[in-house]
């Protein structure tokens, strides 16, 4: 796949080339920072669960 | 303050083995900047308890401007919480063995809807990077390798340094087996050490 990031021979990390950052780039999806500000309390706000959650619920050890 | 390479960071200067605490105001924030499941989850679930934490440097992320990170495989990552918080809510330490019960599945449907309707708002709030596993796929086997680094970790790391940074935010100790020199390591003040003490030397 042309674009994506590889280790360089030398070790060092090759990024991704801005053409293929830029098509990965969403810009956010409301125009005002008070629409923005307010999506993010609704993501972050209120959201309780009855367990702790711990790294081996989501495959990590 | 604006390094060699180009990134631009707000704040003062990072030291320490390349391990830094969230809960630090002046902490120094790269654009754009990586985010690791632990982190999210901790940010966006208010029961957990770095909530108070990561809740925060997230506001702070986002008021300070600079663009997300993020590897496509954070989506999956969350779908598997919330299908084990059911299951956990159900069975307690048991869950495990009940994977296959029908009768958790409302539970856990209801719950990936909440969690993933909560992490498209996070998303659409800032710029976002989202990283395919397949632009990445050929380092994230080099971080196993070469520095014994567990296989979703070197997944969130690639996608880190493919798309240009070198800093995640994580609450996973797992992400300091890499270099300092390689990656750059935010997490909260109870995990510096730890960190710090886990980075090659």
């Amino acid at each position: 796949m042309e674009g994506v990031a590889k280790t360089q021979t030398n070790g060092k990390i090759e990024r991704l080339s801005p053409e293929r950052l830029a098509e990965l780039t969403h810009p956010p999806a409301y125009k005002t920072v008070e629409e923005r500000r307010a999506a993010l309390k609704r993501a972050t706000e209120g959201f309780r669960v009855k367990v702790r959650v711990t790294p081996d619920m989501y495959g990590r050890r | 303050m604006t390094p060699p390479d180009g990134r631009r960071l707000v704040g003062r200067s990072p030291v320490g083995r390349g391990v830094f605490a969230i809960e630090d105001q002046e902490l120094p924030l790269p654009d754009p900047i990586a985010l690791d499941t632990s982190f999210v989850v901790e940010a966006l679930i208010a029961t957990q308890p770095l909530h108070g934490v990561c809740d925060p440097f997230l506001t702070r992320i986002f008021n300070s401007g600079i663009s997300i990170v993020t590897s496509e495989l954070l989506r999956v990552e969350l779908a598997e919480a919330a299908f084990a918080i059911a299951l956990k809510e159900r069975w307690g330490g048991k869950w495990r063995g009940h994977r296959t019960d029908g009768r958790s599945r409302p539970r856990a449907g209801r719950l990936l809807n909440h969690t993933l309707i909560r992490y498209d708002e996070m998303l659409r709030s800032m710029t976002h990077i989202s990283i395919p596993l397949g632009d990445t796929a050929s380092i994230a086997p080099t971080f196993m390798t070469d520095y014994g680094i567990a296989s979703y970790d070197a997944a969130h790391a690639a996608t880190a340094l493919a798309a240009g940074t070198e800093t995640i935010v994580t609450t996973d100790t797992g992400f300091a087996l890499l270099p300092a020199s390689l990656l750059t390591v935010y997490t909260d003040s109870s995990r510096v050490a730890s960190c710090r003490k886990k980075r090659p030397r």
